[in-house]
Formats: C-alpha cells, structure tokens, sequence
C-alpha cells in the first residue's frame, strides 16, 4: 500500500517517496493516515477520532468512510 | 580529457548536450557539435571550440569526413552523442570511430534496435514489465484501424521524436501529418495509460547497472520535456532498469520512462542516451556523464545510487551576449 510509504512534513504536506507526488493534508486527513500506518482499522480509527474530537461516532464514521474512498481513488490503499 | 558533445540545443526543447556539458566543464575540455548556428548552447561558453556537423542523413563518409578534421583540429579523445537522429550513425560505426582515436560508450547496435519503439511490447515482455498496447502506422488507414482498436485519447507518436496525445480522429490525422511530415514514417499509435510519470537515468557497463538516479516530472514543456521534476526512490524503476542492463548487456547511458498506476508500472520508451534533465543527476552526486568517461578509461568504478529523495530540479531561461561575427563565423566557415 502505498500510503504505508508517505512521509508528512512539519507543513502538513504529504509526499510519496517512489512516486514523486504531493498531497496537502489537514490535521484530521495526516492523523488518519498516521493511524493507518499504525495497523488500526477502519473502525478503530473512527474510535481513536471520535474519542479524542468527542465528535458522535458516527459522524467520524461518514467522514472517516469518505476519507477512505477518496484515497482508495487516490491509488493509496 | 577533451570531450566533444553533440545536442546543444538550450530552448523550451533542450537537448541533453549542456546538461552533459555542464557535468563535465570542471574537469575537462568540452568541444560543441552543433547542427545549427542557432542552437544556444553554442553560445554559453562551455566549449573550447565549436564545429558544425553534417546531417547525419548524408551517410558516414560525410560524418567521418568531419570527425577526421576535428580531430585534427582540436585533438578530440572521446564523443558523447546526444541526440537521437545522429545515434544509429555513432553506434554503427562505433569501431571505426575507436580507429579514428576517438573513444565513445555506446550499446551495441543489436541492444539499440532492442529498445526500438516499434520492438518495446516484445522487449518489455522479455523484462517482465506492463507495455501500453502500441500499432505501427503506415498509412491512414492503420491509423483509423489502431484509433478504433485502443478508443479515445489515443498517443500518436514519432519513431524518433514528439509524442501527442489526441481526442479525436480529426485530432490523430492532424498529429499523423505533422510528425510524419518532420520525421517520415513509420508513426506509433499507443494506448493511453493514466498514472504519474516516473523516470529513471542511469548507466550500464554492459553488464549492470552502475549508477542512476530516479525522478518525477513535475512539469513539462509542450513537448513533454521536463521543466521541473523531484528526485524519487522508486525500487520498482530500479530493478527494472537493473533487468535491463543485465538481460540486454547494454553499454551506456539509457533513460527509462514508465507510467506508474498505484502499484503497477508501465514501461512507455527507453531514450538510448542521457536525457535533458540529466543534471540533476550530477547535482544529486550521481555524476553520470564523468562515470561515462571513467568507465570508458577502464578504470574502476563504484556504483552510485546514493542520492537524496524530495530534492527539486527547476529548469530556467538566461540570456546571453556575443558579438553577432560568432554566429556568422560559425555560418560561413564551420566553426568557431
């Protein structure tokens, strides 16, 4: 997968190291990603974030779900 | 070591001479082969001396012709070809040029027919490597036949040079004549395949792959030629061009372009030289065109991959002044 790959500056940006490609990430999008490179699943990511914003869950859910389409898009997962 | 260099051509259409030159500048003295008094790189000051050529559609004695007075002239020991015309010239004579005195690093001329255009799909099979589905056009009607079998866009592209990508049949038949109008036939026609660009330069000892450095484009000019790119490490290009070497026992520079989609790769042309960005390489700390030469020289060369990842090339325009007698000494007498 390549998003085990991405490397995320001081700046909030994403790069890809064998690809060449950039992304700019907000804080929810980098720490998404920081918790998939940590092995969590969908579920407990939506569980990590939702305790932490003391967002409903299954708001985080609907986000967390896009946020996962778009980089399955993106030819990251 | 007095190194002549062809490919002087410094516009939005570079040619890979200055990068190779300014690879080379501190340690050696460079002498330009122009086609053409126009070209800029004439005019930057890298070269002791500058001859013009003769074209190399006017055969080899024309060519040796030439080569034989500038050796004499300026005492040249070894030749950098740089620009795709003018190779199948350098590599079929490569022996007879090494008589001249003249030392070159070229692949044999088997291994450069190998990575044809019109031989890539059998070649990247041999590799092991995804090639877009590609048709040799001859006429218009392969060209309506291939822009029914692969759909819309579809790449039309030069044996040599320019590549474009067209959205409709009108579009194709427009590109069919303006590149066979420049470059003759036959054309390619090739599917298109969607990703990023990645491409690699390295150099092989007819053996293995020496040294190398990989990027991405970031952008291009209208010819596609880079214009900004970022150092990438990526271990797919890598030991696909590692393959290459080893299977083909290429001797000499390469450039491998590819198409990468998520984790797949598609190998869309291998330039038998160095490319126009191959500075970069040289400020990363891969000095390719000086290994050329060491290699060349028989002497023992380490291999060198060591280069920083998410370093930024940025191509730039200058400007220069020189008395306008350069130009026309080079028009009228050849050199200058």
């Amino acid at each position: 997968m390549l998003i085990n790959e991405i490397v995320i500056d001081d700046n909030n940006m994403g790069f890809i190291p064998s690809l060449g490609i950039s992304y700019q990430l907000n804080e929810t999008a980098k720490e998404i990603i920081n918790l998939i490179k940590e092995g969590k699943s969908k579920d407990e990511i939506v569980q990590t974030i939702a305790k932490e914003s003391g967002v409903d869950w299954r708001e985080v859910h609907i986000d967390v779900e896009d946020f996962f389409q778009k980089i399955k898009i993106y030819g990251l997962i | 070591m007095r190194v002549a260099i062809s490919g002087l051509n410094n516009t939005d259409n570079p040619g890979p001479g200055i990068p190779v030159a300014k690879s080379l500048k501190d340690e050696h003295t460079l002498i330009g082969l122009s086609y053409d008094p126009n070209e800029p790189g004439v005019y930057q000051d890298f070269f002791e001396k500058v001859y013009l050529m003769p074209y190399p559609s006017l055969g080899y004695e024309e060519f040796k012709n030439r080569v034989v007075q500038i050796k004499e002239k300026s005492d040249i020991d070894f030749i950098i070809p740089n620009l795709d015309a003018e190779l199948p010239l350098y590599i079929k004579y490569q022996d007879e040029i090494s008589e001249l005195g003249i030392g070159s690093y070229l692949p044999s001329l088997e291994c450069f027919e190998m990575r044809d255009k019109s031989k890539l799909p059998k070649l990247s099979k041999e590799l092991g490597v995804k090639h877009p589905e590609t048709m040799e056009v001859g006429s218009l009607d392969d060209l309506i036949a291939a822009t029914r079998e692969f759909g819309f866009p579809i790449m039309v592209k030069g044996n040599y040079y320019k590549a474009y990508k067209a959205y409709s049949l009108d579009e194709a038949i427009d590109y069919y004549y303006k590149i066979s109008n420049e470059w003759g036939f036959p054309l390619l026609a090739q599917q298109v395949v969607s990703g990023e660009e990645i491409n690699f330069v390295g150099i092989g000892n007819g053996k293995e792959l020496v040294g190398g450095v990989g990027a991405k484009k970031l952008t291009t000019t209208e010819l596609g030629k880079v214009w900004s790119a970022v150092s990438i490490n990526n271990p797919k290009l890598l030991e696909l061009s590692q393959k290459f070497v080893e299977s083909t026992g290429w001797r000499g520079a390469f450039e491998f372009e590819a198409m990468a989609n998520g984790s797949e790769i598609y190998l869309i042309e291998i330039n038998p030289r160095f490319p126009a960005w191959v500075y970069f390489s040289t400020q990363l700390g891969v000095n390719l065109p000086q290994m050329m030469l060491d290699l060349a020289s028989g002497k023992e060369v380490e291999p060198n991959f060591n280069y920083e990842k998410e370093k930024m090339y940025m191509r730039f325009v200058d400007e220069t002044m020189v008395d306008f007698t350069e130009f026309t000494k080079l028009l009228a007498t050849k050199e200058k």
